[in-house]
């Protein structure tokens, strides 16, 4: 199925900080029980908000998971990156400072980066004054810290690079690594997307109308918006040829992906724009529409959203278009993350052989049109293609598709 | 035109040893504290020579810490129009000027599904994002923030507006990481061009010196040195996409050997870093089949940074020994650039290669660095213009 030059990728090891659960395997567990990760809101005071629950990660406990970096030296965002990444290398069996992580790249996707201390110091800021912004705090506000924690954790040498391409970063940050390892450019990388529960990521869509009164209901035809989370999820992806030469697991191959920008709008999603957004990933990949078995949804739960990102596929697809469910039924809108905690259950559809639902949809909206089918329950299925999508405010689309692997 | 309708079909990409290939700069947009453009960063002297409306924006008022602060000295409304400028965050205005210049001297060649825009950013508008939070706290109830300030609190902000002003389709990205955040566009934009990802993208990076800003960064200073502001831009071509061909192409202004970027965790060892940045210049001078002997120029991009100066020292020292090239230090002219440092660093070697003309006596190939508070370190290899035109590339025959 494959044009593209360069070496084949692997993806051999997952990670995953969610409010779902720890590890790759409790997240996936999870998705197939359609578990809620939806609660009241802690990690801000949500006094004064209409709508306090949000999709976040109560019981992380940073110390467990992190052995090389202290973790109070980092921020929330690079603490969840810092975990996942070490959860995916140890998935992949290996250690941190193996000889094969030694130069690897880390590459992480966020919207808005370390938003905890930019929120601490606008509070600081209040009772201080802008002097206040001075604090020591300050120099740990980057967004790049968030790929750094990572690299700090896992002894990494190679570049640490993070996206700010908003809610698709998480594809972004595959996209990369997927670049890099492919033309020998890195021969091991660890990529995904991280994000911590905010006030002002949460007091902005609550602004726009567009929170969700309880849960979000992706796909269904009362749905009234997201709910807000946070989490870490992350990829070790290494040449195909390296896992299986070293008896690693696959899980799966990183076929290739697409991108476009809107430049139409900075929030409202476009049709045209993200129907191109999945050819560009089909030609990329060498993939026909008829070859996907299952599409990882946007799906925030939005009404223009769900309605846009289903006419894109329509417009691709046809009339029959792949199952399409969303996990943000149950994780909610993890920003910079969604992807590539998309990722992860994009590889375990193929490599555990499920499709995960959208499990909070009721009455499918029949504006969808005809044969829409957004997984209300988990269920057995052999996808051997899986299309993962991620778009973002700024008219930023990326979408990556995976493969089964057969030994 | 829909300009989803006419997408040029994508193109199989170079991978591998091919991957390596140089990419040329054909155009550049500077906004800095000296004034627009290339020709400002070549003179002498610092802001206080060149600057016009230097004390725009409220520098060097009791708003700012008390230490240099060289805002950039331009007129947004001059180059964005007027319509719809208070919408634009600070640093919106820094990047969509250096993408609107560097568009303008580049010719719109390239189809606009092909061409594309890689911005590199810290913390995107610090101003933006902390005057929304400041509102979550002191309007009656938290949410009632103003919506149309909600997209600027995002670091895709410049790149999307950017892109909806130029009506740009192809790949947008933005990336951060402190010092390293415009090595970090330069290098995920010739990555991308090189797998054929795009044909031509608008690379490079912006940094905002708002009083926000300025009270967040004035920490990492050391003794004396100042904050500056401003933004520098790259139009990169792909080797060989059809517009290059068919263009007759002019000559550019330099060329983008290579770019190597690396991280070294600095609580093992303050030492670490040095010796990374010091493998990531070995690195890039090897696939470039030069050695440190051919570097006549190097822009240093901590030397305004109390922490990061050593570092970088330490492993310039490593690689050429007692027999340092000639430095050009940007930051001390332009102010201490965070994000945008590398970009303007960059801008002011184009600077002067362009002033200077084609001289190959005096060395071809200029190394621009740059160290980061967090352990990230890289460097950019770039040769200047041959006398007859960009020419076949030698350097490749030790790939």
């Amino acid at each position: 199925m494959r044009e593209r030059g360069g070496r084949r990728v692997a993806v051999t090891g997952m990670g995953a900080v969610s409010s779902l659960g720890m590890g790759a395997r409790a997240f996936t567990a999870a998705l197939r029980e359609g578990r809620s990760g939806i609660g009241p809101i802690r990690q801000f005071d949500p006094e004064g908000f209409e709508r306090t629950l949000a999709g976040e990660v109560a019981d992380f406990r940073p110390h467990e998971h992190l052995k090389r970096i202290t973790p109070e030296e980092w921020g929330r965002s690079g603490r969840f990156a810092a975990a996942a990444a070490a959860m995916a290398a140890a998935d992949a069996g290996l250690a941190p400072e193996a000889p094969a992580l030694r130069d690897a790249a880390s590459c992480f996707g966020t919207t808005n980066g370390e938003s905890q201390i930019m929120e601490d110091l606008a509070a600081r800021a209040l009772e201080g004054g802008a002097p206040a912004l001075g604090s020591g705090h300050a120099a740990r506000a980057d967004a790049g810290g968030i790929a750094a924690a990572a690299s700090a954790e896992l002894g990494l040498g190679g570049e640490a690079v993070v996206f700010g391409t908003a809610c698709a970063a998480g594809n972004y940050a595959i996209a990369h690594g997927y670049d890099l390892v492919r033309s020998g450019e890195a021969d091991a990388a660890v990529c995904g997307g991280a994000d911590a529960s905010n006030r002002a990521t949460h007091a902005g869509f609550h602004r726009l109308g567009a929170l969700a009164e309880d849960v979000p209901r992706p796909f269904d035809a009362r749905r009234d918006g997201i709910v807000t989370a946070e989490g870490g999820a992350a990829l070790l992806l290494e040449p195909l040829e390296d896992a299986l030469a070293r008896g690693a697991r696959v899980y799966a191959e990183v076929l290739g992906y697409g991108m476009t920008c809107d430049a139409v709008h900075m929030t409202n999603p476009d049709a045209d724009s993200i129907a191109e957004c999945v050819r560009l990933a089909h030609a990329d990949a060498g993939v026909r529409p008829g070859d996907v078995g299952y599409i990882c949804a946007h799906g925030t739960g939005t009404r223009a959203n769900d309605s846009t990102e289903t006419a894109a596929v329509r417009a691709v697809f046809g009339d029959r278009p792949p199952p399409m469910s969303s996990i943000k039924s149950m994780l909610g809108h993890t920003m910079g993350a969604a992807a590539a905690f998309g990722a992860v259950a994009s590889c375990a559809a193929l490599h555990e052989g499920f499709l995960p639902p959208t499990a909070t949809v009721r009455d499918v909206d029949p504006e969808l049109g005809p044969g829409a089918d957004p997984v209300p329950q988990a269920r057995p299925g052999r996808p051997r293609v899986v299309e993962n999508h991620g778009f973002a405010f700024g008219g930023n689309n990326a979408i990556t598709l995976f493969g089964e692997v057969r030994p | 035109m829909n300009p989803t309708a006419s997408r040029s079909p994508v193109r199989a990409p170079e991978a591998g040893q091919a991957a390596r290939r140089p990419v040329d700069i054909v155009a550049c947009g500077a906004v800095s504290p000296v004034g627009l453009g290339l020709a400002p960063l070549a003179a002498p002297g610092g802001p206080g020579f060149a600057v016009g409306n230097g004390a725009a924006e409220g520098a060097g008022t009791a708003e700012y810490p008390p230490v240099r602060v060289h805002p950039a000295a331009y007129d947004p409304a001059g180059i964005l129009g007027r319509k719809g400028l208070g919408k634009l965050t600070r640093t919106d205005r820094l990047a969509m000027s250096a993408c609107a210049l560097a568009l303008e001297d580049a010719g719109r060649t390239a189809p606009a599904d092909r061409t594309g825009i890689v911005l590199g950013a810290s913390v995107g508008s610090a101003e933006t994002v902390l005057g929304f939070l400041h509102d979550t706290f002191t309007q009656e109830r938290p949410y009632l923030v103003s919506p149309s300030d909600f997209p600027g609190t995002l670091m895709n902000s410049a790149a999307g507006r950017a892109a909806i002003r130029n009506r740009l389709t192809g790949l947008n990205a933005t990336v951060s990481g402190g010092p390293l955040a415009a090595l970090h566009a330069l290098r995920y934009a010739r990555t991308a061009l090189l797998n054929g990802r795009a044909d031509r993208l608008l690379a490079g990076a912006a940094e905002e010196l708002s009083p926000q800003a300025a009270w967040m960064r004035h920490g990492e200073l050391a003794p004396g040195a100042a904050l500056g502001e401003g933004a520098a831009v790259f139009a990169l071509d792909a080797p060989g996409a059809p517009h290059t061909e068919a263009e007759g192409a002019g000559e550019p202004l330099g060329r983008i050997l290579a770019c190597s970027i690396g991280f070294a965790d600095p609580a093992q060892g303050s030492d670490a870093p040095a010796r990374r940045l010091a493998a990531c210049v070995g690195n890039a001078l090897a696939r470039a089949g030069a050695e440190p002997g051919d570097v006549a120029l190097v822009a240093p991009g901590g030397t305004a940074r109390a922490a990061q100066a050593p570092v970088e020292r330490k492993a310039l020292h490593a690689v050429f020994g007692g027999r340092l090239p000639q430095e050009l230090d940007a930051a001390e002219r332009l102010g201490d650039t965070n994000a945008a440092g590398a970009a303007l660093a960059l801008a002011a070697v184009l600077a002067r290669w362009r002033e200077e003309g084609p001289d190959p006596a005096s060395g071809r190939l200029a190394l621009i660095t740059a160290v980061g508070p967090d352990g990230s370190v890289g460097c950019l290899l770039a040769r200047r213009p041959l006398p007859d035109g960009p020419g076949p590339d030698t350097s490749r025959a030790r790939d």
